[in-house]
């Protein structure tokens, strides 16, 4: 694709040099240019003549740039004849395209023959695959069959599932509608139970009131009896009344004999008293008599007392004599001293004397004290007797007054007695009418009593029978009651029994409610399962639908198929038909063609031997061109040469020189060294053509090399291809005018080159480089916005469209590796100075 | 510097799969490149030049870089094919006069030592006009059958209508996962 524009490029370096024609802008500045060259280079091998010479230098120069101009018109010219054969190329391209045109079409045929054979092929494959589709059909028709008799067999099955459930539902309503009834009679149970337990309290309610009554009836006969006692007491109090009463009775006879006896007392008293007083009146007599002869006594007493009284006087003056003769006796002892003997028989005779006297005066005490007794005890006892007296005088008197005291006390006592007697007596009948009053008023009581005794009595027979009766009937309650409690008991225990009954049928039916639950539960477990199963039956149903669904599907989808791939058949038979007949045309053209080839064969061999020559030719011409480029070069590099040396002598003389040639060389100069170097330029671009050309050679030896060696290959038709590929080149080859001949090519450069298969390209040149540039502007604008990762690729591009060296590529490339990454030290930039000169631009095919 | 890329690529997440849409001018390779990008259908101008554009499909990331297919920057092409895991042929089903020109250009394209092993997808677009060849007749215009070592496979597509694209890039990613 590349190459085409290179080849143009080529054509264009390989004809400028021959075309000496017409002038083109470029080439006009470029002979301006060498032309300037040529006359610096003179100017500068006479710089070290004189300043008179240079007008002869100028006409020189001018004859040399007269003569590059003629050069350069040449230059033209060959360019315009270069064009020529360009055009001429490129018609021999375009029909070298119709050929390959051409080519394709044969191939295209070949590649429909081919295509015949595949059908065939495909009508064999398809034939097979109907088969096996019928086949497969047959198959499916029989999974069918066999799906649907399962399907049936799962209807029947899903129809004794769902039969089955529904002996289930039944099964399971008989279990409600047997539970139920159970509940029923079990309720039914229980209310009979309660009303029997109600009844029961009922009876016992009735049974406490009945003990009830029995206990106030007992509380009433122990009142009875308290009564009973009470009236007892009373009747026995009653009796001790009239015992007391009695007693009284008794007592008071008895006082009455008692006051009798008291009365005969008193009247003996009063006799005896009588008597007494009688006999006290005759003590008194001779109590009066012994008083006049104790009195007698008493004045004898007194005689004697004083007859005593006069003796002791006598004895008393005796005495007082006796004391007058002892004291005349001491006064005589006293006045005879002397006379101690005589005092002593005096004294003695004294003491016996005094002796003598107290004997005598102790008998007369004791005579005195026997009288003083006798006198005392004499008047003693007249003083008691006279007392005595006095005491019986008074007692007599007293026995008098009490005497008479007591008779009035006796008369008055007698006569309270009588009239307490009477009083007693009146009392008595008082007493007696009392007696008998309360006697009657007793047996009055006493009939009450008994009246009411009996009463009470009756009432008590009455309450006992009453209560007896009550108590019978109480009995008889008590006893029909237990009897009821028993039957009561009996029907508890009944009941009971039912009820344990009843619980046990309870336990049974719960039991039997387990189990019938766990049935149910089994059942339910089983239905369950049956409907899971019936779920998974389903399931496979729908699967199977589904599967029969998808089946149908893809049988219609595969019925589609058949039908389409019978339509297709019927249209590939067609086809093969149309492609035989085809075929049968085509190969009759092949013969046709055979002989155009063997005629193009011919042709090639001719075209070969001609390409040969002109390739000789080309060579011959690129040597030329090659050595006359030489020559230029060498030219130039003389005319270089000579433009430093006028440059030097220009500006060494600049100051002197002062005309306007010189000026007008200074101007000249630039211009020829612009000229210089556009034409060295153009050399580099030319030698890089040439180069191009040279690999594109190399190129087309190679693929000329491999199509000779396939040329030998036994199949037909490639053979054909080959032959046509080369009888087209030969075509293309052939119109190819051989009079634009370049210079001799090198040696080394075989063949001269041929256009690629590839080229398609018929647009215009400048509008060819117009689209580059704008590409070459995008590609540049992108490399630079774009991300490194992405502009990284588009290296390659950039290096292309500017004809980057390999080594500015590869320093491209390291510098934006040292941008992506982190690390690593940054690229020198070498060769970025001077990136066109420093070596030749490196291919990058 | 492709195993450096690699590499780089490698410790820095997933490798962005470089991806090239080629073929003629007037194919729909923009309008695919952009109704696989922002699933929209964008007014195209000609591209002289290229567009470039990341695609995240399926996790994942795509390079997609849209080549012009005019004919004077179809030698270009080539400057883009190293280091390309697949290649997006669109071809122009109604165009029958330039499926030649469309053969040979994919022809001389996978002849590419380094495209030897990129995946292609050929994109049988515009299957929304009337006169558009179907897929095998492009498959066989293209010569598609006779290619040896390579992983192709034509998917019928319509740009404007979004038609078949993401089967064709479904096939591409499971392609691309197979390979690795």
């Amino acid at each position: 694709m590349f190459a085409k524009l290179k080849k143009k490029i080529a054509e264009e370096a390989a004809t400028a040099p021959r075309s000496g024609v017409r002038i083109p802008r470029t080439i006009s500045k470029e002979s301006i240019t060498s032309m300037g060259a040529d006359s610096g280079d003179d100017f500068a091998s006479d710089g070290s003549s004189s300043r008179d010479d240079l007008p002869a230098q100028l006409l020189r120069r001018n004859d040399q740039i007269r003569k590059l101009e003629a050069k350069l018109s040449d230059y033209a010219e060959q360019l315009r004849i270069m064009q020529k054969t360009k055009e001429k190329l490129e018609i021999a391209l375009e029909k070298h395209q119709d050929s390959s045109i051409k080519k394709l079409q044969e191939q295209n045929d070949s590649h429909q023959a081919s295509r015949a054979k595949l059908a065939e092929g495909m009508a064999l494959a398809l034939e097979k695959k109907d088969q096996e589709w019928m086949e497969k059909m047959a198959s499916v028709e029989k999974e069918k069959a066999a799906l649907s008799g399962r399907i049936e067999e799962m209807m029947e099955q899903s129809l004794a599932l769902f039969q089955k459930r529904d002996d289930l539902d039944e099964l399971e309503g008989f279990q409600q509608q047997e539970l139920a009834k159970v509940k029923h009679m079990l309720l039914r149970k229980e209310e009979l139970l309660s009303q029997r337990e109600q009844e029961l309290q009922q009876k016992e309610a009735e049974v406490q009131s009945a003990k009830r009554s029995l206990s106030e009836a007992r509380g009433r006969l122990q009142a009875l009896e308290r009564q009973h006692e009470d009236s007892q007491r009373l009747n026995s109090e009653f009796e001790i009344e009239r015992e007391e009463l009695l007693l009284l009775r008794e007592e008071a006879d008895k006082k009455i004999s008692e006051l009798e006896a008291r009365c005969q007392d008193l009247q003996s008293v009063i006799q005896q008293v009588s008597e007494d007083f009688q006999k006290s009146q005759s003590m008194v007599s001779a109590l009066e008599k012994s008083l006049h002869d104790l009195q007698s006594e008493h004045d004898a007493l007194k005689l004697q007392q004083q007859k005593a009284a006069v003796t002791e006087e006598e004895k008393e003056r005796s005495l007082a004599d006796l004391q007058k003769k002892v004291t005349s006796l001491e006064r005589r002892l006293q006045g005879n001293l002397s006379q101690d003997e005589h005092l002593q028989e005096l004294l003695q005779e004294k003491s016996s004397l005094e002796q003598s006297l107290e004997e005598s005066r102790a008998e007369l005490l004791a005579v005195r004290t026997n009288h003083a007794d006798t006198v005392s005890s004499l008047e003693a006892q007249v003083s008691r007797m006279s007392c005595s007296i006095t005491e019986l005088q008074t007692l007599l008197r007293h026995k008098d007054d009490s005497s008479r005291a007591y008779r009035e006390r006796t008369d008055t006592q007698i006569a309270d007695l009588e009239r307490q007697v009477s009083e007693s007596g009146e009392r008595l009948k008082s007493a007696e009418q009392q007696l008998t009053e309360k006697q009657q008023q007793l047996e009055k009581l006493q009939g009450e009593w008994s009246a009411e005794k009996a009463f009470l009595d009756q009432q008590l027979c009455l309450l006992e029978q009453q209560s007896q009766e009550k108590a019978g009937r109480l009995e008889d309650s008590i006893g029909s009651l237990e009897t009821e409690k028993r039957t009561l008991a009996d029907r508890v225990a009944d009941l009971e029994k039912q009820a344990v009954e009843t619980n046990r049928s309870l336990q049974q039916r719960t039991e039997e409610l387990e189990q019938c639950r766990a049935e149910l539960s089994s059942r339910q477990t089983v239905s369950t399962e049956i409907a899971k199963a019936l779920e998974e039956s389903r399931r496979q149903k729908e699967e199977l639908q589904m599967q029969m669904g998808e089946m149908t599907t893809s049988l219609q989808a595969s019925y589609l198929d058949l039908s389409t791939t019978r339509e297709t058949l019927t249209q590939r038979e067609e086809d093969v038909r149309t492609l035989q007949d085809e075929v049968q045309t085509r190969q009759a053209s092949l013969l046709q063609l055979q002989e155009e080839a063997e005629r193009l064969r011919a042709q090639l061999e001719q075209t070969e031997q001609d390409k040969e020559t002109q390739l000789r030719q080309l060579q011959e011409e690129l040597l030329s061109q090659t050595q006359q480029l030489d020559g230029y070069q060498a030219r130039i590099s003389y005319l270089e040469v000579e433009v430093e040396t006028l440059t030097e002598q220009l500006h060494s003389p600049e100051v002197c020189e002062e005309d306007q040639n010189g000026s007008v060389t200074v101007d000249d100069l630039d211009h020829i060294q612009k000229v210089n170097r556009e034409l060295e330029q153009q050399l580099s671009d030319k030698n890089r053509t040439i180069k191009q050309l040279q690999q594109r050679l190399a190129e087309l030896k190679r693929t000329l090399q491999k199509e000779l060696k396939l040329k030998p290959e036994p199949e037909a038709e490639g053979k054909e291809k080959l032959q046509e590929s080369r009888a087209e080149k030969a075509e293309r080859v052939c119109p190819e005018p051989p009079a634009p001949l370049p210079p001799p090519p090198p040696a080394s450069s075989p063949s001269p080159p041929t256009s690629n298969t590839t080229v398609t390209n018929t647009s215009d040149l400048n509008d060819s480089r117009e689209i580059n540039f704008e590409y070459l502007k995008h590609v540049v604008l992108k490399f630079m916005s774009c991300r490194e990762a992405e502009a990284f690729q588009l290296i390659r591009a950039v290096s292309v469209l500017l004809n980057f060296t390999r080594e500015e590529e590869d320093m491209l490339k390291q510098t934006l590796e040292y941008k992506m990454s982190w690390f690593g030290s940054k690229p020198s930039p070498k060769g970025i100075i001077r990136p066109s000169i420093s070596g030749t631009p490196s291919h990058w095919s | 510097m492709g195993a450096f890329y690699s590499i780089f690529n490698g410790l820095f997440g997933t490798r962005e799969m470089r991806i090239l849409i080629l073929g003629l001018d007037g194919a729909g390779k923009t309008t695919i490149l952009y109704r696989l990008q922002v699933g929209e259908v964008v007014t195209t101008i000609p591209t002289i030049g290229f567009n470039v554009e990341t695609v995240t499909y399926k996790k994942l990331k795509f390079q997609v870089w849209d080549l012009g297919g005019q004919t004077s920057i179809r030698p270009y092409w080539r400057c883009y094919y190293s280091n390309t895991d697949a290649i997006i042929y669109v071809v122009d089903s109604s165009d029958r006069d330039r499926m030649g020109i469309s053969k040979s250009e994919l022809v001389a394209m996978l002849e590419e030592e380094e495209l030897k092993k990129a995946i292609l997808v050929v994109f049988a677009n515009k299957q929304d006009m009337e006169q558009a060849m179907t897929p095998t007749e492009v498959a066989n215009a293209l010569g598609l059958p006779a290619l040896k070592d390579r992983k192709w496979q034509i998917f019928k597509t319509s740009a404007l209508k979004g038609h078949g694209l993401d089967e064709g890039m479904e096939w591409l990613v499971d392609s691309l996962n197979n390979r690795q």
